[in-house]
């Protein structure tokens, strides 16, 4: 009789409506407790193969170019600032002067460059001389219509550099090939090859940040200071056109 | 059309030089180093000048071409010594316009021309003298010789030829 009975209501719970009801009441508290996690989920799952589509990707992209030109701009006008407050070089990309080169010397005993452009265009001496890869060398002499540009490869010229990992000086100094020596002030330099090279920050002469080259070898134990030698990034030999940075003149 | 030696070299100097140094034909270098051009002209008028003559156009040659480079050393002094020598020469030796001679001549001015300038250099860069035997110096001094060395043949030639029948 009692078995009966419990047979009875098993198979009224079973067959009522009780369980519709009550998993119903489930999904809809479910629903509401994750906040829709699952047809948000699902939904986007159903979108994935189709966004972001190529035309949304460029939008993103010209979004993402945007921004960082935005930030570009604000930390080189904060640069700018800060290097005026230290009394620094400033590098004005605003100012530049195109010129051809007309004439190249950057094998024989002098190592230059002669330029289509001159002091009617406003180049004076000492400007620097930047080509396709970074500081090639500065202008060394001037004449109404054309410039001489001393190349960094040239014996005996000079200039200050830096390491940027390192945060190490040296002087960089051309001897002739195409692979200058960086010449460190610091006993210890922490040069690695593969290190960077360029202008120093702290330069009163140059503008700051110019890339140079990569160090190709390192001599720690040279005396009486350690050096690198420094693979150029833009090769004087290669160069047809060249950009000349109006801001550090000797006048 | 051109009457005297004089003449020769001033117009070699001021059209013919000028042009080399600055256009500077890939089909005149070895190994992207030119002639000497100095010691081309040089030493056909040396050795059919005087000494006076041929200093005085080693001063002019040198401070021409100097300006044409960057302003460190100079080629003036070596130019100066080797018209001299040259112009001695003339004094104590007839034969000097066979071929080779001319050419070996020239080769010789060219290598002291450039030990000049590289001792210059490495006087008044003291950082070339940590190692002064740079693979640079010696790749442009071979480099030079042997272009002066083979153009200097005909070219130096043909002047000296050329002032001689003047």
């Amino acid at each position: 009789m009692i078995k009966s009975r419990k047979q009875i209501a098993f198979n009224l719970l079973l067959r009522g409506r009780f369980w519709v009801i009550f998993l119903s009441g489930a999904l809809l508290f479910g629903i509401r407790w994750s906040k829709g996690a699952g047809y948000l989920d699902l939904y986007s799952v159903l979108l994935k193969p189709i966004l972001p589509g190529t035309a949304q990707r460029e939008w993103i992209k010209e979004g993402d170019n945007v921004e960082r030109s935005i930030r570009l701009k604000l930390l080189e006008e904060d640069n700018t600032r800060l290097r005026r407050a230290l009394s620094l070089k400033d590098f004005n990309t605003g100012q530049r002067i195109s010129a051809a080169v007309i004439s190249r010397s950057s094998r024989n005993w002098w190592q230059q460059l002669e330029i289509n452009k001159g002091s009617k265009d406003g180049v004076l001496k000492g400007l620097t001389v930047i080509g396709p890869g970074g500081l090639i060398g500065l202008i060394d002499s001037v004449t109404p219509l054309t410039a001489r540009v001393r190349l960094l490869t040239d014996p005996g010229h000079q200039v200050g550099a830096w390491i940027d990992r390192t945060q190490h000086h040296g002087i960089l100094t051309g001897m002739g090939t195409n692979r200058p020596k960086l010449i460190f002030l610091n006993k210890n330099s922490l040069a690695r090859i593969g290190d960077a090279v360029t202008t120093s920050p702290a330069s009163t002469l140059l503008p700051p940040n110019l890339t140079i080259g990569v160090v190709k070898s390192v001599n720690e134990k040279a005396l009486p200071s350690p050096y690198a030698i420094v693979q150029l990034t833009a090769s004087p030999e290669a160069i047809d056109w060249v950009q000349i940075l109006k801001n550090n003149a000797q006048k | 059309m051109l009457k005297n030696n004089k003449n020769i070299l001033i117009f070699l100097i001021l059209i013919c030089l000028q042009f080399c140094i600055i256009t500077a034909p890939d089909w005149l270098k070895i190994n992207g180093i030119t002639p000497c051009w100095p010691v081309i002209l040089l030493l056909p008028f040396s050795l059919r000048n005087s000494r006076l003559k041929s200093s005085i156009a080693a001063v002019w040659l040198g401070v021409f071409i100097d300006s044409f480079t960057i302003d460190d050393v100079s080629y003036v002094p070596s130019l100066l010594l080797l018209s001299v020598v040259w112009s001695t020469y003339r004094l104590h030796n007839k034969k000097i316009e066979l071929f080779l001679n001319i050419g070996l001549m020239a080769i010789l001015g060219t290598a002291f021309v450039g030990f000049s300038i590289w001792i210059q250099k490495i006087f008044f860069y003291s950082v070339l003298r940590n190692n002064w035997f740079h693979s640079w110096s010696i790749f442009v001094l071979i480099s030079e010789v042997i272009i002066t060395g083979l153009v200097a043949p005909f070219f130096s030639s043909w002047l000296l030829l050329t002032y001689k029948k003047n």
